[in-house]
Formats: structure tokens, sequence, C-alpha cells
């Protein structure tokens, strides 16, 4: 016993070293694991104050861009409206009042934190669990993809960029409504990465990909960015290309959150099935 | 004694505000970002308590990854790197440890020393932290790339804060 204890006192540097590396790496691969860990959502709060603080200091700087980049917001909103808004066929079988329901609503938020020289870049927005937000909602910056919200807390959430290794966005051309999936590789904000092009779809430079509206995060049609260059794959299935974000990362300012009001029933529907 | 420990919290504090509020949003090419926080451990007395360097590598990369929302991924970098200060420590230098003087400086040690002692601290923790970051061995050279220009944009820092904050005539050794 007493000879284990001289072992310890001997060599405590290397097991404290061990203990807190063991530390370090349980909270990493824990929260790495679950991504909305509710154990992590005090941070939230503390680090969102800070950063908020600093952040409505820089926002003076901005002012004019962020006016300029509103009257735009604005513009695009009002051309998107019809889009917003749900089509209830069954007027042709029965009567009805109500043509349109809507099927989205916004949150609009304010970037708090945002990186864009990470491998996995997340941003942190100013509205929580309070104001309606809830993990898997997705955002967006005017009409283009920035991510979507992994974890809430009362009053902030944090929102994992497209600029992430997990991200993988359903998309398709907006020319010919063709599926793929857009990616980023690291290394540049700017330039992303297509796959599943079909082989037999003819892709130019400056092809339009926008979201496919598949998954129950983004609506149909926000735009994600345009084709760069087309790489053939002769031995594969499915070509690949590079594209250009129209998103521009690094100078983020107000958001908004989706909020699919019919999220619930299209994830019901999709699980019934999968039962099957 | 007092005065070293006030120095070092007042470091500590500075370093870890100018990281997550400003070097956090440098980014040259997509590539290269500093990580000088790192710099607060290579300070450190030589004197420190083996225990305390790694308990204060411990907390200093928690209080990073609170505000990056990466919990541990900094804080594992930084204790690794504060494990090996001692062995590198002892690696370069010719004198015992007692005639180092208070605290590694550039002024102090020299040039020579204190590249070798910086260089490879640095290198350390960035390796760590970028791939651990990634974890996954596809894009082993993209990541090696940013590991080496980090660590250049890290250590110019680091030269450039030694220059600026401990200034006087280098001694030759």
């Amino acid at each position: 016993m007493r000879n284990l204890y001289l072992f310890f006192r001997k060599h405590y540097y290397i097991f404290l070293f061990l203990l807190l590396e063991v530390v370090s790496l349980i909270f990493f691969f824990h929260y790495n694991q679950f991504q909305n860990a509710a154990m992590y959502n005090w941070t939230s709060s503390v680090s969102g104050s800070i950063n908020a603080m600093f952040y409505e200091i820089a926002e003076y700087f901005a002012l004019q861009r962020t006016n300029f980049i509103l009257s735009q917001e604005n513009a695009i909103l009002r051309g998107r409206m019809p889009e917003a808004l749900y089509m209830t066929d069954t007027a042709i079988y029965t009567r009805s009042d109500s043509l349109l329901q809507t099927e989205y609503r916004f949150i609009n938020a304010w970037v708090i934190s945002n990186t864009t020289n990470r491998r996995n870049n997340y941003l942190m927005i100013n509205k929580g669990s309070l104001q309606g937000v809830e993990p898997h909602m997705g955002v967006i910056f005017g009409n283009k993809l920035v991510g979507q919200v992994v974890s809430v807390s009362r009053h902030f959430s944090w929102v994992l960029s497209m600029l992430h290794k997990e991200s993988k966005i359903s998309a398709k051309f907006l020319k010919n409504n063709q599926l793929v999936s857009v990616e980023w590789p690291g290394g540049d904000y700017r330039k992303g990465f297509v796959r599943e092009i079909p082989k037999h779809i003819r892709v130019l430079p400056g092809d339009t990909i926008v979201t496919s509206g598949n998954s129950e995060v983004f609506p149909n049609g926000i735009l994600i960015g345009v084709i760069d260059q087309v790489r053939e794959q002769p031995d594969e299935n499915f070509n690949t290309a590079t594209l250009t974000f129209l998103t521009d990362f690094n100078s983020l300012g107000y958001v908004e959150v989706v909020v699919d009001l019919f999220r619930e029933e299209k994830v019901q529907l999709k699980g019934s099935f999968q039962e099957l | 004694m007092t005065n070293l420990v006030v120095r070092n919290s007042i470091r500590f504090l500075f370093l870890v505000f100018f990281q997550v509020l400003i070097l956090n949003h440098i980014n040259l090419g997509g590539y290269a970002n500093p990580y000088l926080y790192v710099y607060f451990i290579l300070l450190l007395p030589f004197a420190t308590p083996r225990w305390l360097l790694l308990v204060l590598a411990f907390a200093l990369g928690i209080s990073i990854d609170v505000f990056t929302n990466t919990p541990g991924l900094n804080a594992a970098a930084t204790v690794l790197m504060a494990f090996f200060r001692p062995y590198v420590i002892r690696a370069i230098s010719r004198e015992p440890e007692e005639e180092l003087g208070i605290q590694p400086s550039l002024k102090g040690r020299g040039f020579e020393w204190f590249f070798f002692y910086s260089a490879s601290l640095v290198g350390i923790h960035h390796l760590a932290l970028f791939y651990l970051e990634i974890f996954r061995f596809t894009e082993f050279f993209q990541t090696l790339l940013r590991v080496v220009l980090s660590s250049l944009f890290t250590l110019a820092m680091i030269f450039l804060s030694e220059l600026l904050f401990y200034p006087g005539r280098m001694q030759r050794r």
C-alpha cells in the first residue's frame, strides 16, 4: 500500500496530466456526439452575454452597411411572399375560404459570434428558446443559406454553420431541379463542394444551386451558391463540382431562423413510412 | 512573488479576451489563424510547480473553449503542451534549472533558445488542436498545412510581443 502511494507520489505529474487530458477528451467527444448536450447550455448564456456586449459595440461601426443589407433583404422578402405560403389545393375538391396557409415563419436574429477560420464553424445568435428557436431549425441570411440551429439556451442559440464538416445540405439545380448534395471541404470559406451530380446532367459554370426543400430544415429554393468548376469523375457514378457560396459567411449581420410549422407532421409521416 | 502572481493573472485574462474577441476572427487565406493565448503557458515562471502548470493550462484551455463552443478541444491541446514544457526546457538548456532566471524570455535566454522553446511547444499545441478538431485523416495534408501556417503566424506574434513588451538588449550566448 505504501509502495503504491510512493509510486503515485513519484509520478504524480504524469497521472495529473493523464487525468486532465482524459477529462478534456471526455468533454470533447461527449459534446461532439450529443450536439444538444443540456449541460452545455450554461456556458452558452455566460459567453453569450460577453459576446453580445462586444458585438453591440461593434454593431455601431456597421450601421450603414446594416441599413443597406436590411433594405436589400426587405426587397428580397417582399418578392418571396407567395413562396412562404403553402398551397392547400383542397380548394379543388371542397369549398374552402383559405387558399393559402402559412407554412414557414421567420424569427429575425442578430449574429453575435461567428467564425470562418476553423474546420468546424459555429455562429451564436441572440434569440433562444424564449423566442421559439429550437434545435434543427434552419438559419438563413436574406434568401441565402447559413446553417442549422444545434443547441439553444433561453436567450441564445448555437448554429452549426454551413462551414462545418457535418454540414451536408440536400440541394438541387435551379434550372432543372436535379438533386445534389453540398458540403464544405474546409479551407476557403467562399468555396463549397457539390457531390452526387448525375452524369447525364449538363452542368455549366454559373449554374445556381438552391436548397431542395426535402429536409425539414430549409424551405425550397434558398440560394446556396453558383457552380465554379465541374470535375468529371470517369470511374464513378456521379460527377462533382466546386461552387462559390452566395452567402458571405464572414460578414453576417441580421439572419432569420426558419420555423417550419409543418415540421412535426413531416417528420411523423417520414417516421411512419420507415416503420413499414 | 505577489507581483509575479498579479502579472500572470492579468496576462491570463488579457490573452483570453484578446484571443476570443479579436484573434478568433483573424483568418489569413482560409488557412492561418493565430492562437496567441498559449503565450501564457510559455511565459510562466521557471519555478511554477508542475501541478500548477497543468491546472493553469486546463483552466486556460477551458476558458477559450467556453467562448468557441468547443468544450475540451483547446483544453486538451493546452494541457498536452504544458505537459511537455518541463521536458523541453530541460532538453534545450545547458544550465541547471535554478540558473535560468525568473521566466522564459527572448531577451534573457537569447534567440536560439527562445525559438526552439516556443516553436516546439506551439507546434505540439497546434498539431493536437487541428488534428483533434478534424479527427479524421482524409484531410491529412490540408490540415498539416494549416498547422504549419498557423504555427508560423502564432510564433510571429509571440516574437513581436517579446520585442514590444520586453524591450532591451538581447543577451549574447
